[in-house]
């Protein structure tokens, strides 16, 4: 009995320690409730995309929404961007690739968003949390004067991060899910 | 549920076969995009009917989770169609083993038997070169991740390929009572060092490639393309590609498709593997 206990607390333990217990197997209803959330920070980021090419925001929100983009990544994440004409992927950061964007030189521009989505089953990875994939569409319009000059369809992964964490309210411990962003895929497609 | 299924399903099925012109502009453009196989997840998803077409996940319980007549809708839609290689026999052949009642073989992401071919581009000692990594997903403790498990590089392969055995080189049965001196003679010529190894001996590019990137030789630039390699489907192998082009029978679908025995296996594995 003695060693049954014992080796209940060397368990508990080792499962404490490689982050068993903070991540929990995801049922499919909870995948679902993570897939809505990590869908809502994905439409925050076509929203904030949407806005910081706008030619009409003014410098200073831009930057303001630029930070507040940011804020839905993992620090560190990467755009890696190709076109039809080059398989070669060129890798931005997420402030690079969002400056580049408020900075093309177009009178105008026009970013609309195709109502598809897909999004993937949620993987564990070896440090217990998990990552999925959510694929969208984006087509993207600059004209000059009454020109359109160019058009393009792309297709955005974008990696989700989903974590298990806690916080203290009221001096209760409560648990929630976290989804962070990460590394963006863009593929041109042809329409 | 089923009357959604049945109306997207009936789009999903006869898409492949509509020119892209015939569909008006943003509504076809959204049908496209809904047929495409968007993801090797989706793949894996459409291959077992775990998915509904618009992407909904099944589960086990679930009416149309891995239901054989859809399934092998399904199947029948996830090979490229522009590959004439791939006849409808073959297809057919591959489909009567997948899909067979009780017998039926599901792909299992964590089954192993497949991995990634991923070409790449790498600076070498300043010049821009194609590099190709070979990955497959390792389980661990808790979850999985990708691994590198080999490497084809056209300098590595080349540097090992010029010796040809003459039966003239060899350290002498009795080199060892000259305290092995005439290991002059070994190093004399570079090209020729492997000609002194024993038969079990084989150039290992993994080892050779992380030595180089240690050394600041080979400096990543991108990644230009991955196909997957599935072995998974007993007696069968296939290639999974990506195939962007304006059609509903685009994304990552089946490339190629042989009907293979163990032998032939080997056979493939050297070959893809350039060995």
């Amino acid at each position: 009995m003695n060693r049954i206990k014992v080796l209940s607390i060397v368990l508990f333990f080792v499962m404490a320690a490689s982050g068993l217990f903070a991540q929990p197997a995801i049922s499919p209803e909870r995948k679902a409730a993570i897939d809505s959330l990590a869908l809502e920070k994905v439409r925050d980021l076509s929203k904030y995309i949407t806005i910081v090419g706008n030619k009409e925001t003014p410098w200073s929100e831009a930057n303001r929404v630029i930070e507040r983009t940011l804020e839905l990544f993992m620090p560190g994440s990467q755009m890696g961007v190709s076109s039809l004409f080059s398989d070669d992927v060129k890798y931005y950061g997420i402030r690079e690739y969002l400056e580049r964007l408020m900075q093309l030189n177009y009178d105008k521009v026009r970013i609309q968003w195709y109502n598809i989505q897909y999004i993937s089953d949620l993987e564990q990875q070896p440090d217990g949390r998990f990552v999925g994939v959510i694929t969208i569409f984006q087509r993207f319009e600059g004209i000059t004067g009454d020109q359109l000059v160019y058009k393009d369809t792309t297709k955005k992964d974008i990696t989700v991060y989903v974590e298990r964490k806690q916080t203290q309210i009221g001096g209760r411990l409560i648990g929630f899910w976290d989804v962070l962003l990460g590394d963006v895929r863009v593929t041109e497609t042809l329409p | 549920m089923r009357k959604i299924f049945l109306i997207l399903a009936v789009f999903l099925w006869i898409a492949p076969d509509l020119p892209a012109q015939s569909i008006g502009r943003y509504l076809g453009d959204e049908a496209i995009l809904m047929a495409q196989t968007k993801q090797v997840n989706q793949f894996f998803r459409r291959f077992n009917c775990e998915e509904s077409p618009d992407g909904v996940r099944y589960y086990p319980g679930d009416s149309l989770y891995r239901d054989a007549t859809f399934r092998s809708r399904y199947i029948s839609v996830l090979f490229d169609n522009q590959n004439p290689s791939i006849s409808d026999e073959v297809k057919q052949d591959f489909m009567r083993g997948v899909i067979n009642g009780k017998n039926s073989i599901y792909l299992d992401f964590h089954g192993g038997e497949w991995f990634s071919e991923v070409t790449t581009k790498f600076i070498y000692k300043g010049t821009e070169m194609p590099l190709t990594l070979f990955l497959r997903l390792q389980e661990e403790e808790v979850g999985s991740k990708w691994v590198i498990t080999n490497v084809y590089f056209e300098p590595f392969s080349r540097l090992f390929s010029n010796a040809q055995p003459d039966g003239m080189k060899f350290l002498h049965p009795l080199s060892h009572e000259l305290d092995f001196m005439n290991l002059i003679h070994v190093f004399k010529d570079k090209n020729e060092v492997e000609l002194y190894t024993s038969r079990e001996y084989h150039p290992d590019f993994l080892t050779l490639f992380i030595y180089e990137v240690k050394n600041g030789n080979l400096l990543f630039k991108t990644v230009q393309q991955v196909k997957f390699h599935f072995f998974q489907i007993p007696g069968w192998y296939f290639e999974l590609a990506d195939f962007n082009r304006r059609s509903a029978n685009s994304g990552w679908l089946i490339a190629n498709l042989l009907k293979i025995n163990a032998e032939e296996k080997e056979l493939m594995l050297k070959f893809i593997y350039h060995e």
